[in-house]
């Protein structure tokens, strides 16, 4: 397989203000300002294939963002290189903007006081597609993300859910080679979630474009990409496929039962999992491992009138994997250890 | 850049109000406003005449100048460009193959045909009425030099925005500018009246395109050698300018953080 996307230690590093309070320190801040640096990506080394779908998972500030712009050419790297397609994302080339479409689902591209057919007219043009081709392709979209009636109004009188909709269009018009996706669902509700994803579902296994995805939503993750990269303080912390995380992951389960005679003092089960006195309902994450022993420690003292025992969401998963790797990285964690 | 230029029409066309505000009633306030300026100046020195020109030619450059120097302006999409940079919506023009000096220019270019176009009847009439100079043959070269003019002041725009890319609001240059080229371009008062060595200088400049020479040569107080000049003038401030102007923007695109999304 040829790689679409190649990185070599690729880091960003942004520079912020930081203002303390006070009217005195605003005045000396037109002199003296004290700058600080950020480091939003660590050197990264990255080669994603032709054809990939590859999830970007993380918290808030953990560098998805960041990395998607340096790989999109809207943002220079502090250092390192980046290849996208065979071109340097930040030379702007034109031949490499047509073949690429970012999504940022917190940000508006298209025209706000046009209609959205209005504002297709004019990508066509930017990206030299024939305009009857052009709206062919809309409508094909439009009927496949359920918008059509939408098209002619103008994008500011649309809901979130149907502007979304109208911006994925837009980046698929020109269908690229590579799809940048930041947050395609956020806000959105569930309907509007559902019909994107399995819109998006349809036309990548359709496309095969080359597609980074980054969601808070798992669903997203877990039903769209077959790599998933995890990152954690601008560095990816796990790179696999959804499933190979899922089982390396230490498996969990959730226990959920009802019991008739409540206990009459405090009773320690495991290290961190104590039924309280009185209690008749109890609910609890286990490692998958310990789920017999609890169960044979709650039978002995009680009788069970309703025993439930689920597996853990995905979503569970990572946040479990994503606070470990934080706590390994806290100032005396194991990873502050080893430097 | 045609399909940004339409993209203008069709965004000023979704506001009707607006629309008669900006194109109708703004240059008809301006031009009263000036006009009543000059009535005042003749009537109060009793004088029938300054530098060799009477009444009627004062009346017809200040209705002649709001109208020229409004369209020569370029701080409207100014703003925009120094907003966008500001709140990152640059970022939907850079990710696309077009160039945010193109995506602007074919805007700004777009809307100041449609504000000729609608605009234009307003001084026509004003001069038809009030019997003020008034040569309509010249119009069209007239207009020529304004348009030129606007890839220039275009130029500037860029520079104004790219300041963004380092400060976080530069707003206020805009404005800052906008008093100075009043007064550059001639639309407060006809450039040949400031004494010399001023008068030369302010002549010979590029900024004297906006207003100015096209404004004089329309009311027949200038020679079209004037507009030859004219448009020399803004030759070599492009010449100048832009490579300044790339190297700010390309400057500013290397600390460029993406902000905003």
């Amino acid at each position: 397989m040829t790689a679409n996307i190649e990185t070599l230690n690729l880091t960003r590093t942004y520079e912020t203000y930081k203002k303390p309070e006070g009217l005195l320190k605003s005045v000396q801040g037109l002199w003296a300002r004290k700058i600080e640096k950020k480091i939003a990506l660590h050197p990264t080394t990255l080669r994603i294939d032709s054809g990939q779908i590859v999830g970007l998972v993380g918290s808030n500030g953990a560098g998805k963002t960041t990395l998607l712009k340096v790989l999109s050419g809207l943002i220079h790297p502090s250092a390192g290189t980046a290849e996208v397609l065979g071109y340097k994302p930040t030379s702007r080339d034109p031949e490499f903007l047509r073949r690429i479409s970012i999504l940022l689902g917190q940000k508006n591209q298209l025209w706000w006081d046009l209609p959205p057919a209005d504002s297709y007219d004019l990508l066509a043009r930017i990206y030299e597609i024939e305009l009857p081709t052009a709206r062919e392709r809309v409508r094909e979209l439009s009927q496949l993300l359920q918008c059509t009636e939408q098209l002619h109004i103008q994008l500011r009188r649309l809901s979130l859910g149907e502007r979304m909709k109208m911006e994925i269009i837009g980046a698929l018009l020109h269908q690229p080679d590579v799809l940048f996706l930041d947050e395609p669902t956020i806000g959105l509700d569930i309907i509007a979630q559902t019909t994107i994803r399995n819109f998006l579902m349809k036309y990548v296994k359709e496309r095969r474009p080359t597609v980074i995805l980054t969601s808070h939503y798992m669903d997203d993750i877990s039903l769209l990409a077959d790599r998933l990269l995890l990152m954690s303080q601008g560095r990816i912390v796990y790179d696999g496929t959804v499933n190979e995380f899922a089982g390396r992951s230490e498996s969990r389960q959730t226990l959920s039962l009802k019991i008739l005679q409540p206990p009459t003092r405090d009773v320690q089960i495991l290290d961190h999992f104590v039924v309280a006195a009185g209690s008749l309902a109890i609910k609890e994450e286990l490692p998958a491992s310990a789920i017999g022993d609890v169960l044979q420690a709650l039978m002995a003292m009680s009788a069970v009138q309703e025993i439930k025992i689920e597996e853990v969401e995905f979503e569970d998963v990572i946040r479990s994997f994503m606070e470990k790797d934080a706590r390994l990285r806290a100032p005396g964690g194991a990873a502050a250890a080893r430097v | 850049m045609l399909g940004c230029a339409r993209l203008a029409v069709l965004q000023q066309l979704e506001y009707r109000f607006n629309l008669v505000a900006d194109t109708i009633i703004q240059p008809v306030i301006v031009g009263l406003v000036e006009i009543t300026l000059w009535l005042t100046f003749f009537a109060s020195t009793g004088q029938s005449e300054l530098v060799g020109f009477g009444r009627e030619f004062y009346l017809a450059y200040a209705i002649w100048a709001a109208f020229i120097a409004r369209l020569s302006a370029s701080w409207m999409y100014e703003m925009q460009m120094i907003e966008d940079i500001e709140t990152g919506t640059v970022n939907s023009i850079l990710v696309r193959p077009i160039s945010f000096f193109e995506y602007y220019l074919g805007q700004l270019l777009g809307y100041k045909a449609l504000i000729t176009v609608i605009s234009l009847i307003a001084p026509l009439v004003i001069c038809v009425a009030l019997d003020l100079p008034l040569m309509v043959e010249r119009i069209p070269l007239a207009l020529a030099l304004v348009f030129y003019f606007i890839v220039f002041g275009h130029i500037i725009s860029l520079m104004i925005a790219s300041l963004g890319f380092f400060f976080s609001r530069v707003h206020h240059l805009t404005v800052a500018k906008n008093i100075t080229l009043w007064m550059l371009t001639g639309e407060f008062f006809p450039l040949d009246l400031a004494p010399e060595p001023l008068r030369s200088l302010l002549v010979a400049l590029p900024f004297s395109s906006a207003a100015f020479r096209p404004v004089g040569y329309l009311t027949g107080r200038l020679p079209i050698e004037s507009i030859y000049d004219g448009f020399i003038s803004v030759t070599v401030g492009i010449l100048v300018l832009a490579p300044l102007a790339t190297l700010m923007w390309n400057a500013g695109r290397r600390r460029y953080s993406g902000t905003g999304a």
